[in-house]
């Protein structure tokens, strides 16, 4: 294309609407990811996106007049003009393919995993069972907080319980990338992430750290989770001084019983 | 050339300066980085001996002795500041060794990586500071079939496949005897698993680690064989070529539902039937057993490969994973005791090495999962007494294959009939073919394999010359087994359907537009 052909086009209401249309899909596909905390855009949410663009050009470009007439010209061209009868003949032949394309992914049936719904911070029981003794979890605090004299120690007991037990899969940075967590699904639960132990208080973890996977209940899907039940390995005091290291190695403070009310347990709210 | 330096000097401030540029210092920042983040595995006084070191295999980098094994030097000499800052960016893969790269600051990591200096004296004593190794660049062709031959005559005659095995699975003859200079038992790598090499697992990586060796290894550095005219530097690269296609060229990636086609012929019962060789490939990662009594942290089935047919009568499906022997195998139980010595695990003592035999485990629900969505399953980990699981198990030795019920890992109970299932081992490979009619009378225990549905599908696999049976074991965790039909006919129809209406209207829009055109130029002329 010579230069003029190019400047043309650039200010013609036709290719300006292509190019918004362009850019627009670059950046939700590509640039959007980039962003720090932000994931791959779902393609029902870019569609979404694109539609509201085009909706957006369309009023534009349809708004005046003279622009409304320019804008139709290459498409009528296309349409009708004999020397643009191969481009006419391609635009058919691909738009007819496009549709039976779409049409043959929606029918053709194939089986996918079945979605797995599940409730990540499920509704705790107000009292559980612990190697025979019962523990009431409303309103329970971490004991060992009772003596900020001796919690340097605490927290080192709490770095051994961690690094002997919890490390192949919550991984040595708390994030859930231990190197076995790639064999489990669900994946490992990320501390470092502001949606687990900084939504909950102390003693709900606790009930997580005892029960494990087993102790969820069905929303939970307890058949998926890896989590053992640390009950069978380590002791209340163990268990305690291991959620010590995890709120002091993340940086989080857990969440307190003033602060939730009695309503919900224990666990950070808007989370299921 | 004036040019180059010109467009060199242009560029210089957008190239980030290669980290061996960069001073590694500040180790009083280094140390606080390092007591937060390594020490729970390298110790607090870099020893290798963190809380959690002794139930790793490969243990924890003891920094005292300053041997390292991913390096730019020569055999025996300390690693430059850009090799510590790789091994610290990228991890050790294949080990429990993190990616620091996005976890830690540049900053961060460029200060630990001075710290971990400071715990030997050899960094401090400047005259033994080494300069990386000039390597010549990768000659081209290096998947071509000649390249290849090349490769893999100094495969042989330069003793790799003592060590590695003829295959490169590492079942070499030497194998069993490894130890590194700690006096841990080491595997010969398995060079079939490229993604899991220390040091990175390209013909570049390769080629690198061959010129260096891993030092505190048995894996030797092989430079003086250039030096010695034994082969050329291009010969190495050929070899390090060989070694890379032997991987996948793409580290594998797991994919949740495993397709099995339907075919016209019957469904093949050997693992060597030619009909394997069009079936699609599935890859499933396996990690140690961590969840129940006795935990198990150093598994030695790293993952199998799965493919499924079916004819419509018979399901067969393949597995193949990589083992370096057919256990049990009398040569390799010294072995057995040194890795039982070494991970530590639940018993208060090393259990004694015995003459285990390799198994296998698939594993399905006893009935299609109805309700909710479809979700709900056994507990993943071989049930529980209460809702127990349907499992195909395989052992080495006796050689046989049986159906039974699983409720929870301590408790199988084999069901009447038996199960089809043919295994061949070769260098270093098991392959296993179970075949199972679709549909079963006994409907209460054994799952029916309906077509077109998602039926839940778990591994479980055991070495035993890694000392591994019982809960000492490598598991995954559920995955999806989907019976395919052949296409129906009538799937076509709707989108032939759509076709032709686009096309329609697609041609009335522009006889429209062009009558519309001829009239308005007629008014013009
Ligand atoms: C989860 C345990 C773990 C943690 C945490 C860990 N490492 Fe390692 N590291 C290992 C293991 C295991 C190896 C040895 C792998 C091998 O020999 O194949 C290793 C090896 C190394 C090596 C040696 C590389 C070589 O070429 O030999 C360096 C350097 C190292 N680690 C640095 C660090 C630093 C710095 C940190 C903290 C930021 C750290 N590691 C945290 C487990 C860990
Ligand atoms: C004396 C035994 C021995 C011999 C001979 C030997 N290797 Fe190794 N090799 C090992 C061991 C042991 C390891 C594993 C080191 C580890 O786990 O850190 C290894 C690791 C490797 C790796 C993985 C490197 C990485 O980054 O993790 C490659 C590739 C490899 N060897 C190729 C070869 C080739 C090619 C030859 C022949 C030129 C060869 N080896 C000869 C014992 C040997």
């Amino acid at each position: 294309m010579t230069a003029p052909a190019l400047r043309r086009s650039a200010t013609h209401p036709f290719w300006q609407a292509v190019g918004i249309l362009v850019i627009a899909y670059i950046v939700v596909v590509w640039v959007v990811p980039l962003l720090p905390g932000s994931a791959i855009v779902p393609k029902s949410v870019v569609l979404q996106y694109m539609v509201t663009v085009l909706v957006g050009v369309l009023i534009y470009v349809s708004d005046n007049e003279e622009r409304w007439a320019r804008f139709k010209e290459p498409i009528e061209a296309v349409l009708a003009e004999p020397r643009l009868r191969v481009v006419r003949a391609v635009l058919l032949v691909v738009v007819t393919a496009l549709v039976g394309l779409v049409a043959y992914g929606q029918v053709a049936t194939t089986v996918a995993a079945p979605p797995n719904l599940r409730s990540i911070h499920p509704a705790p029981p107000a009292e559980i069972t612990f190697r025979g003794r019962s523990i009431t979890l409303t309103g329970l605090e971490n004991p060992l907080r009772a003596h900020p004299e001796s919690l340097a120690l605490y927290l080192a007991e709490g770095k051994g319980v961690y690094y002997r037990n919890c490390l192949p899969c919550h991984g040595d940075h708390l994030d859930g990338q231990g190197h076995f967590a790639s064999g489990f699904n669900p994946l490992p639960a990320n501390f470092q992430d502001n949606g687990t132990i900084a939504q909950l208080t102390e003693s709900f973890v606790f009930w997580r750290v005892a029960k494990g996977g087993p102790g969820l209940p069905r929303e939970g899907t307890p058949w998926n989770s890896a989590m053992p039940k640390w009950e069978d390995f380590l002791t209340e005091r163990e268990i305690w001084s291991v959620i010590l290291f995890l709120y002091d190695q993340t940086g989080w403070t857990p969440r307190t019983w003033e602060k939730t009310g009695t309503g919900d347990g224990g666990r950070g709210t808007g989370h299921d | 050339m004036i040019d180059g330096l010109l467009v060199l000097a242009l560029l210089a401030p957008l190239v980030p300066r290669p980290p061996s540029l960069v001073p590694l210092q500040d180790t009083t920042k280094g140390k606080a980085v390092y007591v937060k983040w390594c020490a729970g595995c390298h110790g607090d006084g870099g020893a290798g001996d963190g809380p959690s070191a002794a139930h790793m295999l490969p243990r924890p980098r003891n920094f005292t002795g300053a041997i390292y094994k991913i390096r730019s030097t020569a055999s025996g000499q300390l690693p430059t500041d850009a090799d510590l800052m790789r091994a610290i960016d990228e991890g050790l893969p294949g080990s429990a060794m993190p990616a620091w790269k996005g976890r830690l600051s540049d900053g961060e990591r460029r200060d630990v990586a001075g710290y971990i200096k400071t715990f030997s004296a050899f960094f401090a004593d400047t005259s033994q500071h080494a300069a990386a190794l000039k390597f010549s660049g990768e000659p081209g062709g290096g998947t071509g079939a000649a390249a290849l031959k090349t490769g893999r005559q100094f495969y042989d005659s330069i003793g790799c496949r003592k060590c590695h095995g003829d295959q490169g699975r590492g079942d070499g003859p030497s194998a069993p005897t490894l130890k590194d200079d700690a006096g841990f038992p080491i595997f010969a790598a398995d060079l079939h698993q490229s993604w899991r090499f220390r040091g990175g697992g390209s013909a570049a990586d390769i080629y690198h680690r061959l010129r260096t060796g891993l030092d505190g290894t048995p894996m030797p550095s092989f430079s003086d064989l250039i030096d010695q005219k034994f082969l050329t530097d291009e010969q190495l690269w050929r070899l390090a070529q060989y070694v890379r296609s032997l991987s996948p060229p793409d580290p594998p990636e797991v994919r949740d539902v495993i397709h099995a086609p339907q075919i016209a012929g019957p469904a093949p019962v050997s693992p060597d039937d030619s009909a394997w060789a069009r079936a699609d490939r599935y890859w499933f990662p396996l990690v140690g057993q961590v969840v129940r009594k006795a935990r198990w942290f150093a598994p030695a089935v790293t993952g199998v490969w799965v493919q499924a047919l079916h004819d419509g009568h018979t399901l067969a499906l393949r597995l193949s994973w990589d083992d370096r022997t057919q256990s049990p195998d009398s040569a390799w139980l010294g072995f057995e005791q040194r890795v039982l010595e070494t991970v530590a695990g639940d018993d208060s003592g090393p259990p004694k090495a015995e003459p285990w035999p390799d198994q296998l485990a698939v594993q399905f629900p006893r009935r299609l999962p109805e309700g909710s969505g479809g979700m709900e399953r056994p507990y993943f980990l071989m049930g529980s007494e209460t809702d127990p699981v349907y499992q195909w198990r395989w052992t080495s030795r006796p050689r046989k294959s049986v159906a039974g019920l699983a409720r929870g890992i301590e408790r199988f109970d084999t069901l009447p009939g038996a199960l089809a299932g043919q295994a061949s081992f070769d260098h270093g490979e098991w392959r296993l073919v179970f075949t199972r009619a679709l549909a079963t009378p006994d409907t209460a225990n054994e799952v029916q394999l309906e077509a077109g549905r998602a039926i839940p599908v778990a591994f479980f696999g055991w070495d035993g010359s890694s000392g591994e049976h019982g809960s000492r074991m490598a598991v995954s965790t559920w995955y999806f087994l989907a019976l395919d039909r052949p296409t129906p006919p009538g799937v076509f129809i709707s989108p032939v359907l759509a076709m032709l209406v686009t096309l329609g209207l697609g041609l009335v829009v522009v006889r429209r537009a062009r009558r519309r055109g001829t009239a308005r130029a007629g008014r013009q002329r």
